[in-house]
């Protein structure tokens, strides 16, 4: 069922280009928060944490062939377990450090059994899963049930605590800039290609000798883990938890992004995320100006995440990234003839 | 023993609302190959018109069929989107009726409000086996009845029901004795919208919708038609009960707060217990 959308682009940009496009957004990264207004520098920390799990999205949909509804699932449970913790008096950074590790440990012990499943299978799973989750989470009172978790310290470092949004801005963007290096990683790496020779043919790559089960495994622990520290700084950038915060269509929004961006590709998930948090930012903007309707903003931000998934499925599959990369190569030998 | 018989009823009722929901799923599966993820949505349309044409003073009925009808107007509408343009791949369909679906929350937020809608059904109070159960659940069972006992024979019986079985057994040699795939996906399409559509009229006035309840009903629908491996309609509906009647003997035996728990462990395990006997889904032929 994988066929087309599920391909990743070959090679994925890992060469010169993709470097500086990393250099590009680091600068971006650390230049951008300062200059921003206070308004538009929680939309930026929103975005940094959602194009991490964004990352991983598309690491486990682009090289493990595999479609996640569920990821705000492992979102929720690294905010959740770094807040439990930090309620409970364990210092906020190994709280942080933590987050992952247990979003990761969470998703071995569920993959191992769900990985059998392939396609709209493995989709509907991870959904049930998140809505399982949900659900035990609004009863779970030591977790704060449905009101939800309250009174979550702030994040302290080596003594010095994080109080303003611009030192949440910086976290969240070394945390995206540590999953981008990762992802990076994995796709070069001699797993990396033998995932991508496995997302062409499965048959071909286990006759081969790849152990996929266990390489697809780890995929899903990472994608998670990412998940987990994204959702570590979220807890304690919000101080405040409750089940309400993960719906079914956050883990959409993530596969939204990703698609958007292009599957498969480094700095894809980052330009989907912003490309359409950006476009939601703006439209929302729009919607709150006085004599717009009270339903204006939901209705708007549906309609945006809907419209633009399905025109880009349908007429841009491999997704924004690949796109561009290809129009640019495509007008680059007329300049030279010129 | 009377407690049994009424928690019975109710799930039976509850259950029979999945199983529409579950066979509108496998409908469009069998033919196309598509899951169709927008499915619950014609559910919850379907219930917000008839809460409105019912409000605007239109009788029981009418109300309900204007609600059906316009479950399989957005059904064929989904189905254009999903299936129309050629070379689309089931994977990349599924992934434009997620998107489809959540323009429906667009729409229905824009025109009927994010607040939770009901209507009245069939009022009154049925005494059964010594169990007292509301007379609604009788009636969501004896329409969905039949409305089985019609696939069953449309798609035995009739030559376009035959057609449609053909596209989903052999697309290729359906396509060789002259029948119109895309229109015969189409036409799924629009059944499909109809069942979800007969669904959401049917189970609202016994659990209230809102434009985010269709996740609910995918859900369930999916782990309905899931134990008939997405093809087999008449398991689908066995499923649906199953899943009605489980949730409901949760709820009356203590556990009230975990049923949803309940038909979701449910539903994986029979997935991954079919993919360990199976040896995992197929690789598709590219």
């Amino acid at each position: 069922m994988t066929a087309g959308l599920l391909r990743p682009a070959s090679a994925a940009g890992t060469g010169r280009a993709a470097r500086w496009w990393l250099a590009g957004f680091t600068i971006l990264g650390l230049a951008l928060p300062p200059l921003l207004p206070e308004r538009h520098l929680a939309t930026f920390v929103l975005f940094a944490l959602t194009a991490t799990v964004t990352v991983g999205v598309s690491l486990l949909m682009g090289y493990a062939g595999q479609v996640s509804l569920g990821q705000a699932a492992f979102y929720a449970i690294g905010a959740y377990a770094a807040g439990l913790l930090a309620v409970h008096g364990v210092p906020s950074l190994l709280g942080l450090l933590l987050a992952p590790v247990i979003a990761a440990v969470a998703a071995v012990l569920l993959g191992a059994p769900l990985l059998r499943l392939r396609g709209h299978h493995l989709a509907f799973a991870t959904l049930a899963v998140q809505l399982i989750l949900l659900s035990l989470l609004a009863q779970a009172d030591w977790a704060g049930g449905a009101i939800g978790l309250q009174g979550i310290p702030r994040l302290t470092i080596l003594g010095y605590e994080l109080r303003e949004d611009l030192g949440y801005a910086y976290a969240a963007s070394l945390v995206l800039a540590l999953a981008v290096l990762i992802a990076r990683n994995v796709i070069v790496s001699r797993a990396g290609r033998a995932l991508r020779a496995a997302a062409t043919s499965e048959t071909a790559a286990a006759a081969s000798g790849v152990p996929i089960g266990r390489y697809r495994l780890a995929v899903f622990a990472l994608s998670a883990a990412m998940a987990g520290l994204a959702g570590g700084v979220y807890a304690y950038y919000l101080g405040y938890l409750s089940p309400g915060s993960f719906p079914v269509l956050l883990s959409i929004e993530f596969v939204v992004m990703a698609v958007v961006g292009g599957l498969g590709t480094i700095t894809g998930p980052v330009a989907g995320a912003a490309v359409v948090i950006v476009l939601v930012q703006v439209l929302n903007t729009l919607a709150t100006r006085p004599g717009m309707p009270g339903y204006a903003p939901a209705v708007l931000s549906y309609a945006v995440y809907a419209v633009v998934l399905i025109l880009c499925v349908l007429y841009l599959p491999k997704g924004l990234v690949p796109a561009l990369r290809r129009a640019t190569r495509a007008t680059a030998p007329d300049r030279r003839q010129s | 023993m009377s407690d049994l018989v009424g928690y019975l009823l109710t799930g039976l009722g509850i259950g029979a609302g999945f199983a529409l929901v579950g066979s509108g799923l496998v409908v469009i599966h069998r033919v196309t190959g598509v899951v169709n993820f927008a499915q619950g949505s014609f559910a919850v349309l379907a219930a917000l018109l008839t809460s409105t044409l019912l409000g605007a003073g239109l009788p029981h009925g009418v109300a309900e069929a204007g609600g059906v009808a316009l479950g399989a107007v957005a059904g064929l509408i989904v189905g254009v989107i999903a299936i129309g343009r050629p070379g689309t791949s089931p994977g990349t369909s599924l992934i434009v009726t997620l998107g489809l679906g959540v323009l429906a929350y667009a729409i229905e937020v824009l025109i009927w409000g994010d607040q939770p809608r009901s209507f009245p059904g069939l009022t009154g109070v049925a005494e059964i086996g010594g169990a007292r159960i509301p007379a609604h659940y009788l009636l969501i069972i004896a329409v969905a009845a039949p409305v089985f006992l019609f696939l069953a024979w449309f798609f035995a019986r009739t030559d376009l029901g035959r057609a449609l079985s053909a596209c989903s057994s052999n697309r290729y040699a359906a396509r060789v004795v002259g029948i119109d795939v895309r229109r015969m996906g189409l036409l799924a399409f629009l059944i499909g919208g109809a069942l979800g559509g007969l669904a959401g009229v049917l189970t609202t006035p016994v659990q209230q919708v809102t434009f985010d309840s269709d996740v609910v009903l995918i859900v369930n629908g999916f782990a309905a038609a899931v134990l008939g491996g997405l093809t087999r309609p008449v398991i689908a509906l066995a499923g649906g009960l199953l899943l009605g009647v489980a949730q409901t003997l949760t709820a009356g035996y203590g556990g009230g707060a975990y049923q949803v728990e309940v038909a979701l462990v449910l539903m994986l395990t029979v997935m991954i217990v079919q993919a360990a006997r199976t040896g995992g889904i197929p690789e598709p032929a590219r």
